[in-house]
């Protein structure tokens, strides 16, 4: 019997071995870096450049197709792509979840969309005047245009899809109730009004709306998806919206592709749509595969010609070893931020705050251990954006004395243990993240950072998102680690700066610049506003800018006529990828 | 019995009773709820929201109309994914059902045969090779096993594929269907099977270990019979008898899911579903599932507690 133990024992030590072998394979990078971390930040800089020779900044092109698996070469008029969890509510405005989102965006097109920079260009609507005052769109329509089913699309289809939205009991998240407003709207979801007044039929190709307040971001909103009134609309009464539930999984749409099969947990099956009105898109069929985390196992083996990676060495490395795949590398337009909790006194005082930020060396945290899946950041807009500058931003470059001079200016002197203090207080930071492997690293890097200036980090992480949401809500916490959804427009990347998210933080400059920066369309002097608005909170400090995330798409070879679009991912290009 | 029957339904329902309102309101104590992770909504936006969805009212207010409804045969509507939630329990449930089916079977199965042997030749050189083979496959983690033969089967060698359900695109119908399923839950029942050996194993070796010492055992020998006669028939069965009262609760493992392994094998089940709506607090999918659940466990205790009863007929009800 004892005998079988120690066999046993020996068994299980060598498959934990085993495990810890494979556990350490990915994080080893990350200590090595932290080890380069004492060196200057220059030093650093330096190093990292010539390592970094292979740092992906164009496209790859397959090397070898012949590596292409069976399956992937059998396939003639089929593109398989992945996609975490579509629930089955398809049809726009209405859906609560974003890969939903991902798949209403193949199924209907808008009336006007944005080009990889953001800017608004003609889709559905062939183009659009807006008042000088900023108040009133026309758009006008293409000639000829139709639904999937064959039904034509008008302007009547535009104002209902508006109208329908105003509903009382709408309960979906479309902007054209939260950013800007309808005149007439409110009185219309009162049910005050039988119909909404800013809305103008002109003729069946025109229409106008008009809206309370000049907002930039009106034209992309309100060009939007269309919905059928023939389909959506026929069971439509004021206040109930219940019947639209039972039409999710049967959309009719306007865009590329029209939905052939939905297999909850498995697939959503697309085929041509002969009515869009860009032609029929060059490929018959096309598959959203429900994917889970991790898709190397089907882009592998030729399951899935399609995937998103982080844009890591070691992933790099090894698609490009696959042979078979073109790559593409990207930035995603949102950033990472730690925000600080200016309720607290200690964090009111902005020298602390840069101080906090010069003391953090992030590029070791968000580039190095991230294997150069990152790109430091220092304001609220991503680099792909148009509103993004680096003049007269100061980029915090990693510098301990800098930051223990702040603080020692801001009146934090050392203590007895090294901590420093304030009025027999301590300079403790408490901070609140995520259960992650980035957050492990942040935490083991920032606690060696933070000690070195003399300040002392807590860290507290949740595995739950609505667990650090309600300890944030609480306020119990100096320092809490986010990333920004996607963002559309410059605005929606400081608008938590004005909004109140940002406790206690109240800048009248940065409010004015906000609404300024909304107030007009024209892009140059939206640049010159978003220019002033990112110095400002640059130096202001409220969020330490953590970083942007580098991504790689990678794609099996034989697919032509694929572009990433940041903004709207691979449905901008769709129409044209052709299997060669 | 049938009295005893009434009175363990009156229990019954009392208990649900009890666990609804007890599920209920650990579910609302969570922090957050499903109108909260959304950054992008502002304030008045996320009231209204509330107000739509009756996430203002008291919690013993939403619990009424929640068990009112439920008494109605309506489980409500999930807010994640816009389908009343029995539709979703129909779409992912019975893909659950079939891996924890197939892979109960044979866990069974092998566990009998195996405990058996191992039993009747104890402390010899199979029985040793087959408990050290039994404790390493327990003690591996699934998901390393499971990531493991996907790498192995999937990615080398290209026999099995790498997970899902069906092949991509497959418009198979009959016997192609069935056999392209089967194909693809090769991998889950193995990896299933092979965690839930062990203690099953261990459970009927200790079982029949105890039987095989008994008299009538003796008997059986001393009056000459074969001894896979005696083994099977007479040792089993009895040995068989304590494990009957474990295949009640089997009953809720059927249904339920499991996260991880559906995870790896990209599987279309009720767990995955289960945990993103927990991460969205969807509640109405949350407490319908946890209640569909904690129902089937009642039911299979009783199951159970009859089962015992059939199989030995000295236990009184």
């Amino acid at each position: 019997m004892k005998k079988l133990l120690i066999t046993l024992l020996s068994i299980t030590m060598a498959s934990s071995i085993l495990l810890a072998a494979c556990s350490n394979d990915s994080s080893t990078p990350a200590s090595n870096s932290t080890q380069t971390s004492a060196a200057d930040t220059k030093g650093t800089e330096n190093s990292s450049t010539t390592t970094a020779t292979t740092e992906l900044t164009a496209p790859i092109a397959a090397s070898d197709l012949s590596k292409l698996p069976a399956q992937a070469q059998k396939r003639t008029d089929t593109i398989i792509v992945g996609l975490t969890d579509p629930s089955g509510a398809f049809t726009p405005y209405f859906q609560q979840s974003g890969y939903d989102g991902n798949v209403s965006s193949v199924l209907y097109a808008s009336l006007v969309t944005v080009d990889d920079k953001g800017l608004p260009i003609p889709d559905l609507a062939e183009k659009w005047d807006i008042s000088s005052d900023g108040l009133t769109y026309t758009f006008h329509l293409r000639k000829e245009l139709k639904f999937s089913d064959g039904t034509p699309l008008t302007a009547e289809d535009v104002a209902f899809t508006w109208t329908l939205i105003h509903d009382k009991s709408y309960d979906g998240q479309s902007e054209l109730l939260t950013t800007i407003a309808i005149k007439g709207g409110k009185a219309y979801k009162e049910g005050k009004a039988k119909s909404i007044e800013g809305i103008k039929i002109i003729d069946p190709q025109t229409i106008a709306v008009t809206i309370e307040k000049p907002n930039a971001k009106g034209l992309t909103i309100l060009g939007s998806e269309i919905l059928s009134k023939a389909y959506y609309g026929k069971d439509y009464t004021f206040g109930s919206l219940d019947y639209i539930k039972k039409l999710h999984a049967t959309p009719v749409g306007t865009g590329p592709y029209k939905l052939e099969k939905f297999i909850p947990g498995q697939e959503v099956r697309f085929v041509a749509n002969e009515f869009y009105y860009k032609g029929k898109p060059k490929t018959e069929h096309f598959i959203y595969k429900t994917t889970e985390g991790d898709t190397w196992q089907f882009i592998e083996t030729g399951e899935q010609d399609y995937g998103s990676f982080q844009a890591t060495q070691e992933n790099i490395d090894k698609l490009k070893g696959l042979g078979f795949l073109n790559i593409i590398p990207y930035t995603a337009n949102n950033y990472g931020y730690l925000q600080f909790n200016l309720e607290h006194p200690t964090l009111k005082d902005k020298k602390v705050r840069q101080a906090l930020t010069y003391g953090l060396d992030r590029k070791t945290i968000y580039v190095d251990a991230n294997q150069g899946a990152g790109q430091i950041a220092n304001i609220p807009a991503s680099p792909i954006a148009w509103s993004y500058t680096e003049e007269g931003i100061n980029p915090y470059n990693y510098d301990p004395e800098k930051a223990k001079q702040l603080l020692d200016e801001a009146g934090w002197k050392e203590g007895a243990d090294g901590i420093r203090e304030k009025d027999g207080q301590k300079l403790k930071i408490h901070f609140i993240g995520s259960k992650s492997k980035a957050t492990d690293i942040f935490i083991a890097v920032a606690k060696e950072n933070y000690t070195a200036i003399g300040v002392q980090l807590e860290a507290e992480q949740f595995a739950d998102f609505n667990a650090q949401i309600a300890k944030f809500e609480s306020g119990d916490f100096d320092l809490v680690s986010f990333s920004t959804p996607i963002l559309g427009d410059p605005s929606d990347g400081v608008i938590s700066f004005v909004n109140g998210e940002v406790k206690g933080y109240d800048n009248p400059k940065v409010k004015e610049l906000y609404e300024k920066g909304l107030a007009t369309s024209d892009i140059e002097a939206r640049k010159a506003v978003y220019k002033e608005l990112y110095q400002i909170i640059n130096d202001d400090a409220p969020y330490i800018f953590t970083s942007y995330r580098k991504l790689v798409v990678a794609y099996n070879g034989r697919i032509e006529g694929l572009s990433i679009s940041p903004l709207r991912g691979l449905s901008a290009s769709l129409p044209d990828w052709k299997l060669k | 019995m049938s009295t005893y029957l009434m009175r363990r339904l009156m229990y019954m329902i009392l208990i649900l009773l009890g666990a609804s309102l007890l599920i209920f309101l650990l579910y609302a104590m969570m922090p957050g709820d499903f109108v909260t992770n959304n950054f992008k909504l502002p304030a008045e936006r996320k009231a209204e929201l509330r107000e739509i969805y009756g996430l203002n009212k008291p919690v013993l207010e939403r619990y009424m109309n929640w068990m009112n409804n439920a008494f109605h045969g309506n489980f409500g509507f999930s807010l994640s994914q816009q389908k009343p939630v029995l539709t979703l329990f129909n779409d992912y449930i019975w893909n659950s059902f079939l891996l924890a089916i197939t892979s109960t079977f044979f866990t069974w199965l092998l566990a009998v045969v195996i405990g058996v042997v191992a039993a009747y030749k104890q402390y010899s050189w199979f029985d040793t090779m087959v408990m050290i083979f039994i404790f390493a496959a327990m003690s591996i983690p699934s998901f390393f096993i499971g990531l493991f033969l996907i790498k192995i089967m999937a990615v080398d060698l290209k026999w099995l594929p790498p997970g899902g359900m069906l092949v991509t695109g497959s418009n198979a119908t009959g016997m192609e269907y069935i056999k392209e399923v089967v194909h693809h839950m090769f991998l889950p029942v193995v990896v299933m099977t092979l965690l839930g050996v062990g203690s099953l194993t261990r459970y009927f070796r200790s079982n029949m270990l105890d039987v095989i010492r008994q008299d009538f055992i003796r008997t059986a020998r001393a009056k000459g019979m074969k001894e896979r006669v005696v083994l099977y028939r007479h040792a089993l069965r009895n040995a068989m008898l304590p494990a009957i009262t474990l295949i009640g609760f089997e009953l809720p493992g059927l249904f339920g899911g499991s996260l991880i392994i559906e995870k790896i094998f990209n599987w279309p089940g009720i767990g995955q579903l289960y945990m993103q709506s927990f991460t969205v607090r969807d509640y109405p999918l949350l407490m319908g599932f946890t209640m569909f659940i904690a129902i089937l466990t009642v039911i299979g205790t009783l199951i159970s507690d009859i089962l015992y009863h059939v199989a030995d007929p000295r236990v009184k009800l």
